[in-house]
């Protein structure tokens, strides 16, 4: 079963996300705080990362997927490097179009907007986790 | 016009309505108790007295901030023209009132003793008037920027903070909706259906409201106003939008201008206001019918005309559609989401960035919205 760590600190939205995740086969751990996200990527060893950008401050996802991707070879998340990033985005539709995968600007590999629409979400999870295997 | 501009106007205009050597403007400070040179005339910057200067220490401006025109005929006389600058033997020094409020004094000088009479006077006062008025006005429209501003900080503070919840909730209904939390009876999914249509405008006017407050207040704006490619935001808009035409059954067609056309404003402003306008389009016109966007370069305008063949604006409610939260009753009877912001949004930013908009309809047959921007090549 793939293994998926959602990094999100509003409980609610939490929620949502385990309904889709887990009616599709998925396993959803969860984790509030950017500190426990980093602790839990190592613990776990998820096949996906859904990320807030907002976390306990409003770039802390930032820091987390900076610090996961870290060329650095001596980074302690060397060996987490190339696990898929979902961002979860709460910017106008009109922004994200020109918010793709930037490796210079943020390293995550796809945007999911809020409100979530779970068919959507499926549809990146599934393509993420496929690519990277 | 900003203050200083008026100032220095005044102060030209009483130079050389009385054909004086130089003419200084002292503006009271909010205490009443100081008064500051603001702007002045054919004065050398040397003796330009920058410090505020207290009342009681200027009995010439203190003369005339009671209302009185004070005439001092030979300053190296006179001990009221302490603070006259060097090298001018006479002075006029007149109030600015405007409505009983005292504003500050307006000075005249020149070089030789005896230059002015009761005669400048007369010709002074008018002006300064005129002048003061000026300043005031500029005053009051200042604080209702101020003003403006600090509200839309508010509704964007505000609106902040109801997106988030109504974001979880959406997401949340959505799944249960899906059937990810178990299987829905039809009353259920009914039900949810409503709440989430529900959320759904809840959604749009918040995202509404804190476009109005960055349109009307450039710093709550996600980027700095800069030159912008046009034909970039038309393209975007209609890659955004052609879906949603093509789920109504409509042709949407572009109209492509192959010169680059660059204009003043932000990416994320033009997007806004292409795709309030085709969306619109989009929304109010029937299955069947045709959207056309066509940009264009018209001597050194850049335009971009929206053409439906939609449900059309009733000629009555043509002038309130740029009102804030203002739908035509025929847009409102078909049942689509719509905040009446949209087109304010749109207002607000075409205006910021120096376009105009312009518009025609009829009844049953469409609409046609033309936003027209200055082009820029390089300069502004």
């Amino acid at each position: 079963m793939p293994k998926i760590l959602a990094i999100e600190d509003d409980l609610d939205m939490l929620a949502a996300l385990r309904m889709p995740l887990e009616a599709n086969g998925y396993e959803m751990v969860a984790a509030t705080t950017a500190e426990e996200g980093l602790q839990k990527i190592k613990e776990v060893e998820p096949d996906l990362i859904i990320l807030d950008v907002m976390l306990e401050t409003t770039t802390a996802g930032f820091q987390v997927s900076l610090q996961l991707r870290s060329p650095d070879p001596e980074s302690e998340y060397a060996a987490y490097r190339y696990i898929p990033i979902l961002m979860l985005t709460a910017i106008h539709t009109t922004t994200s179009l020109r918010f793709g995968p930037d490796e210079a600007y943020l390293p995550v590999d796809d945007f999911v907007d809020k409100p979530i629409d779970p068919d959507v979400l499926l549809k990146k999870v599934r393509t993420l986790i496929e690519q990277s295997q | 016009m900003n203050l200083e501009r008026i100032l220095a106007r005044l102060a030209d205009g009483a130079r050389q309505v009385l054909q004086a050597d130089a003419a200084a403007v002292r503006l009271l400070d909010e205490g009443g108790a100081h008064l500051t040179v603001t702007a002045a005339s054919g004065l050398p910057a040397a003796l330009w007295q920058r410090e505020p200067l207290a009342i009681k220490h200027s009995s010439l401006d203190g003369e005339a901030l009671t209302g009185q025109p004070t005439i001092v005929a030979d300053t190296r006389a006179d001990p009221r023209a302490a603070n006259v600058p060097e090298g001018y033997c006479s002075a006029l020094c007149v109030p600015l009132m405007h409505e009983g409020d005292l504003i500050g004094t307006l000075h005249v000088y020149a070089a030789v003793p005896q230059r002015f009479d009761e005669e400048d006077v007369t010709l002074l006062m008018p002006l300064a008037d005129v002048g003061a008025a000026a300043v005031a006005a500029t005053r009051a429209l200042i604080a209702l920027e101020a003003l403006e501003a600090s509200k839309a900080h508010f509704i964007h503070v505000a609106t902040h903070e109801l997106r988030s919840p109504v974001t979880v909730a959406q997401s949340l209904v959505r799944s249960v909706l899906k059937g990810y939390a178990g299987a829905l009876t039809d009353k259920q999914a009914d039900v949810l259906g409503r709440i989430s249509r529900r959320l759904n405008f809840l959604e749009s006017l918040i995202n509404d409201l804190l476009d109005l407050a960055a349109g009307k207040a450039p710093e709550l704006a996600a980027e700095v106003e800069g030159l912008v490619l046009l034909n970039g935001s038309v393209g975007r808009t209609m890659l955004l939008l052609q879906p949603r035409a093509e789920e109504k059954g409509l042709d949407m067609t572009l109209q492509p201008c192959h010169d680059h056309l660059i204009v003043w404003g932000t990416e994320d402003g033009l997007d806004r206001i292409f795709v309030n306008l085709v969306s619109n389009a989009v929304k109010y016109t029937p299955s069947g019918g045709s959207v056309t966007v066509s940009v264009r370069q018209v001597d050194d305008q850049a335009q971009v005309e929206v053409t439906d063949t939609g449900i059309g604006i009733p000629e009555e409610a043509l002038p309130h559609l740029f009102e804030e939260f203002y739908r035509a009753p025929n847009a409102k009877a078909l049942g689509e989401v719509g905040t009446g912001l949209g087109l304010v949004i749109v207002k607000d930013l075409v205006n910021r960035y120096g376009g105009r908009i312009e518009m025609k309809s009829k009844v049953g047959q469409g609409s046609t919205f033309t936003v027209s921007f200055p082009t820029c090549n390089g300069e502004r």
